[in-house]
């Protein structure tokens, strides 16, 4: 297979906007960070996610390394605590495409009864199709993860196939499946379920 | 076996095999007044689209009918279906009379 030529951005990405919603914001990743992320990553929901910096000065030392084509975010509640990290990698503005990575709710008893994980992927997709103009946004996860692909999949993601032994877990490989989505099936399923989803955390009319 | 008793078999096979996804730690009680989203609710929202796939999957191949669960209509309604079993039932029977009457 032949990888599409890298395109240079048309402008300089930056930093990394902060992105607000109705529910939770979503703010750069910095240096400060290590601590909690390195303790996210080292939790049993971060199982599924790839190796991850052995120490607190190694997740620090990742934090500072981060290359220009990504938006790494920490996910916080509105006016609350931090609760989970996102981000949008290899953002590329030639050939208008990125990857949605390293998701992760780290603070479960945090968010529950609100609909904080859908909001923070809706506000990352809005970034990419809306603010970057991206067409296509894709990811993999590992295949043992099925809750993941299936709700990838209910918003709108698209399985294209699976990568064999992609990734090494604890000393075995083990597959990934491939998923995208692209900006015209973003519009079209993906925005109404995620704003369905949303509305289910919202208070109803009686207030209940 | 009744319409009601038929849609709760259903949702309760989707908590089932839920629950088999899950960690011993986060598994929930399988029950007719199990709550499903909310503050009182163990699923978060993961949990949730997995029960809802389940369920309108098992839903549309017994009526040969697509149905969906997170339409506008659902989302708008003073109670939430997802409030719990109950609810979700309620909803379901009320979408299956108007594509099916009893």
């Amino acid at each position: 297979m032949t990888e599409a030529p890298a395109s240079r951005p048309r402008a300089p990405l930056g930093q990394a906007p902060r992105l607000a919603g109705d529910v939770v914001v979503l703010r750069p990743l910095s240096v400060d960070d290590a601590a909690m992320t390195h303790r996210w990553r080292h939790a049993a929901k971060a199982l599924h996610l790839n190796r991850s910096a052995a120490t607190v000065d190694d997740q620090a030392r990742w934090i500072a390394g981060r290359p220009g084509n990504e938006f790494n975010y920490i996910i916080e509640m509105k006016g609350g605590p931090p609760i989970g990290m996102l981000s949008l990698v290899t953002i590329d503005l030639g050939n208008r495409r990125a990857e949605s990575a390293r998701f992760l709710i780290g603070e479960e008893d945090a968010v529950r009864g609100a609909p904080a994980a859908v909001e923070a992927m809706n506000l990352l997709y809005e970034l990419a199709f809306d603010r970057l103009g991206l067409e296509r946004v894709y990811g993999v996860i590992e295949e043992r993860n099925p809750r993941m692909i299936k709700w990838q999949k209910y918003l709108g993601m698209v399985e294209e196939g699976r990568l064999r032994q992609h990734m090494r877990m604890d000393g075995e490989f083990v597959d990934v499946v491939s998923l995208s989505l692209l900006a015209e099936e973003y519009r079209a399923v993906t925005l109404p379920r995620m704003r369905g989803l949303m509305s289910l955390g919202r208070p109803r009319a009686d207030g209940a | 076996m009744s319409r009601r008793d038929e849609v709760l078999e259903i949702i309760l096979e989707a908590l089932e095999s839920l629950n088999q996804e899950l960690d011993e730690t986060e598994r929930v009680e399988i029950g007719p007044a199990t709550p499903l989203f909310g503050p009182d609710a163990k699923l978060d929202s993961l949990s949730l689209v997995s029960v809802i796939v389940d369920v309108e999957t098992a839903l549309t191949i017994r009526w040969d009918a697509p149905i969906s669960l997170t339409d506008d209509r659902a989302m708008s309604r003073e109670i939430s279906p997802f409030d719990d079993v109950g609810t979700l039932t309620d909803y379901i029977l009320e979408l299956l009379q108007e594509i099916s009457p009893a």
